[in-house]
């Protein structure tokens, strides 16, 4: 058997490089040009800091469900959804980090450009 | 095989009534795919007292009724992949650790199980960009597998105490 104390270690140490990679996540910066994407598709292309006035359209998921997506110089946010969970809403501001807006029941997703270039690797 | 039987669907009931309580109250922290998870209480608990099988059986069943009951059909693609993993990484953990360490398994598990529901993220959305989260999900589930690994060995502890079976 393992000692106890191994797997404290171990995961300690999981715990560690998470936490580390968080911190970094948390304090990097992306950019302010943004892509709302839906279903895997880029359905719009904002760059925050052009916008001047403040504006808000609705975003459709095809299966009806609705995100009210608000722009703001300088930041974007989803003002109300009627999705389950309304994580998407709590989230807030997005300005130009890496941690997109997600909204999983509707399968949205705002995020920095900058940040999506792993994206083509992926399909 | 009658008493097993009636085991598994006690386990089973438990398990569907945490996670529908679970799902009423509203999210604590607005990540996506952070969240409790206190009916892994329930197979961690039975990975140890129960057969694997047995314990992969009340898992599927809960997470079918558990996304009929909560009324998202959306989520089930998430609780399965995720719970999948949670159960192929306690598979060998089962053999590997004594039952003091049983909180080890919950705590791989719960890793385990936001790795596979990032994954399906991935694959729903059809984008990369949610892997971005992975980190603070991994740092989540050392810490929520960790609770509900706690109770999980506490409850199987006490349970042995009180029907005085090993």
């Amino acid at each position: 058997m393992i000692k106890t104390r191994t797997w404290i270690i171990v995961i300690a140490a999981v715990a560690l490089v998470a936490g580390a990679l968080s911190l970094w996540l948390f304090s990097a910066r992306t950019g302010t040009v943004v892509e709302i994407v839906q279903d895997g598709t880029v359905i719009e292309e904002i760059d925050l800091l052009r916008v001047r006035e403040a504006y808000r359209f609705t975003v459709t998921s095809s299966d009806g469900g609705e995100n009210v997506v608000l722009v703001q110089p300088g930041r974007v946010c989803v003002e109300s959804a009627d999705c389950p969970d309304k994580i998407c809403v709590q989230r807030g501001w997005l300005t130009d980090e890496p941690t997109p807006i997600v909204c999983l029941p509707h399968r949205l997703v705002i995020r920095s450009k900058s940040a999506s270039g792993a994206d083509a690797a992926t399909q | 095989m009658v008493k097993r039987l009636t085991k598994a669907a006690l386990l089973t009931a438990l398990a569907l009534i945490l996670f529908t309580v679970e799902a009423q109250i509203p999210p604590v922290v607005p990540i996506p795919g952070v969240k409790l998870g206190l009916a892994n209480i329930v197979t961690v608990y039975a990975m140890f007292a129960m057969t694997p099988w047995e314990a992969l059986a009340i898992l599927l069943v809960r997470i079918f009724l558990g996304s009929v009951f909560a009324g998202s059909m959306s989520a089930i693609l998430y609780s399965l992949s995720g719970g999948l993993l949670c159960w192929l990484v306690m598979l060998p953990l089962r053999k590997l650790l004594t039952e003091k360490q049983l909180w080890v398994a919950s705590v791989f598990g719960a890793i385990f199980h936001n790795v596979g529901q990032t994954l399906a993220a991935m694959a729903i959305l059809q984008t990369a960009s949610v892997a971005v989260y992975l980190p603070i999900l991994l740092l989540s589930g050392v810490v929520t597998g960790l609770f509900t690994g706690l109770c999980a060995q506490f409850a199987l502890r006490r349970l042995q105490k009180l029907t005085g079976t090993k």
